[in-house]
């Protein structure tokens, strides 16, 4: 066998193992637009015979979808800002010097990451209703989300920063630079495009997550995405297309970035989550 | 002040601004969180106390209580059932998946990364989907698998209490093996080539070289991976909330999310705060042998 027919045939087989792995993405828009007879068809069918596109306009109207994507957005960029404004400096000093203070921060910085976040929304509950900040319920949720993310945040920025020379700095103090100046215009600007996958993964998860959003925003008119589709599937619903058409106009952007970024967020992630 | 503002700028200050700012946030928010935790499983907390910091010390009666009931030992023993289930499946998924595409042909890399995908997903959506996949009479599962002869009846994956940890599980294997696979592809490109090249012309088979080679090599990697994926599983809330709830009657509950309901459904954030504490110290002696095993890796 030579190459090229290997390389074809592991192609294939790769092919299909990535249609196998996805085939649950593939039935959630497979389930969208199908009818409701259909949805429920023994045995049932891989290909919808009578699309319907309308449900998606339909969900969205009926689901009041609008404002749980808007809180979602809120929610998300609220994290983004705070964890990129605190974490980048915090990464940059962790990644330029190598004493045993650094090792301190970063071994403290790696147990904060790892706590669960079901587990700690009880005190975090507690404290922030005896301190009245569940009066701003986003708020709260945005500085929880903050707290239990950056870690991760600071971790793949810290691998950006070690990547840009140190030499670059040094020429900059030089020159004249004072050490803000060539923080601002010198290092920055290089590990630019580290920080922004990081952010962006960073929003990815902000936008999907469901503990704190469930516990502690009680108004519905406040309450994210994720909140809103819990909501939807009670124990015993039978409205599949609807559900997973809220599903589908949910995590398509995030697929869509997804797609459109996928090598950089994956060497991203590589290059900080083992290290 | 000057003397304070130049080093802001241009010194030792700047560096110490940058990072005590983030700590101290870090700190607060979760670091005074976890010793609020353990001292709120030493009280008696109910929705009149909630309000106030001073509420009666009850000693160890959390715990006397919480190990008293008759659902903590279940639920103990689903939590390790779902870790060890789910962590043995993610890894030999994912180490399969990783084995493949390390072969190297046109387009791995790209497709390698698709995978990637159920990762991104926010939980909830995953629940969705599989809890939809899942379903009894028309689960497209119990379709696949009555189809292929596995199965003669349909499996009541949801609401049988014999599957519904297993229903979760299944979902979880699927949301991390991707991750386990991506992280293991890591471990795989730093095992130098010329190993392979010296072993073959000495004669070792694929099989040979797998265990003599490939698998010592990735020590340090699956250890790494292996508490990583601990901690995740150990994380993981929301593919329970929207597949089973914990039900039926704690069939398919775990620790973390027992925790939750007993705080939220319950009210009881006492014994929230108990289990919690007895969780976290699990997931920090994981997260300790997680640095350790990427010790080397940290320092850079």
């Amino acid at each position: 066998m030579n190459t090229v027919s290997r390389d074809r045939l592991m192609l294939v087989i790769a092919i299909v193992l990535a249609g196998i792995y996805l085939f649950p993405l593939y039935w959630m828009y497979i389930t969208t637009i199908k009818s409701g007879s259909e949805m429920f068809a023994t045995p049932p069918t891989f290909w919808p015979t009578n699309p319907q596109w309308q449900i998606f306009g339909d969900v969205w109207q009926s689901r009041n979808m609008g404002r749980y994507i808007w809180n979602s957005l809120v929610i998300a960029c609220g994290a983004v800002i705070v964890i990129t404004v605190l974490g980048v400096g915090c990464a940059y000093v962790l990644a330029r010097y190598r004493n045993i203070w650094v090792d301190i921060g970063l071994f403290l910085i790696l147990m904060l990451q790892v706590l669960p976040a079901s587990l700690m929304v009880t005190p975090i509950f507690v404290g922030f209703s005896q301190i009245g900040l569940l009066n701003y319920p986003r708020l709260a949720v945005i500085l929880a989300i903050a707290a239990k993310s950056m870690p991760f945040f600071v971790v793949l920025v810290r691998a950006t920063f070690m990547s840009v020379p140190q030499e670059l700095e040094e020429a900059a103090l030089v020159d004249g630079n004072s050490r803000v100046g060539a923080f601002f215009n010198i290092i920055l600007p290089l590990a630019r495009n580290g920080i922004l996958v990081s952010a962006i993964l960073i929003f990815m998860q902000a936008f999907g997550e469901f503990v704190y959003s469930k516990s502690m925003i009680q108004a519905v008119e406040l309450q994210p995405a994720s909140v809103g589709l819990n909501s939807f599937m009670g124990p015993n619903t039978n409205e599949w297309n609807n559900i997973m058409a809220y599903a589908a106009i949910y995590v398509t952007p995030i697929l869509a970035i997804f797609v459109l970024l996928q090598r950089r967020i994956v060497s991203g992630l590589t290059s900080g989550a083992l290290k | 002040m000057k003397r304070f503002l130049s080093s802001m700028i241009d010194g030792r200050g700047f560096d110490i601004g940058l990072v005590s700012l983030p700590l101290a946030f870090l700190l607060t928010l979760s670091g005074l969180p976890l010793l609020y935790n353990i001292v709120m499983s030493f009280q008696e907390v109910d929705m009149f106390s909630l309000g106030s910091f001073w509420r009666p010390f009850v000693g160890l009666k959390n715990y006397r209580d919480l190990f008293a009931q008759p659902e903590t030992w279940p639920i103990l023993a689903n939590t390790a059932t779902f870790v060890i289930a789910s962590i043995a499946g993610q890894f030999l998924v994912g180490f399969g998946l990783a084995l493949f595409f390390w072969t190297n042909f046109p387009g791995a890399s790209w497709l390698r990364g698709l995978f990637l995908v159920s990762w991104v997903m926010p939980g909830l959506v995953v629940g969705a989907i599989w809890n939809w996949i899942l379903s009894g009479d028309f689960g497209v599962l119990n379709f696949i698998l009555r189809e292929s002869g596995l199965i003669a009846g349909n499996i009541f994956w949801r609401s049988d209490p014999g599957f519904s940890l297993w229903a979760v599980i299944i979902a979880n294997i699927w949301l991390g093996t991707s991750f386990n696979m991506i992280l293991m592809s890591v471990g795989l490109s730093a095992i130098p080539r010329d190993l392979y090249e010296a072993s073959e012309l000495d004669g070792a088979n694929v099989w040979q070289r797998f265990w003599t080679i490939t698998l010592p090599m990735m020590r340090s990697s699956i250890g790494a991976i292996i508490a990583l994926g601990l901690i995740f599983t150990l994380q993981q809330f929301d593919l329970f909330a929207a597949i089973t709830s914990g039900g039926p009657n704690n069939a398919s509950n775990v620790t973390q999310y027992w925790a939750w309901d007993l705080s939220f459904r319950q009210y009881d954030f006492a014994k929230g705060a108990t289990i919690s504490v007895i969780m976290i110290v699990f997931v920090m002696v994981a997260s300790v042998v997680y640095v350790r095993s990427t010790r080397h890796e940290v320092r850079g």
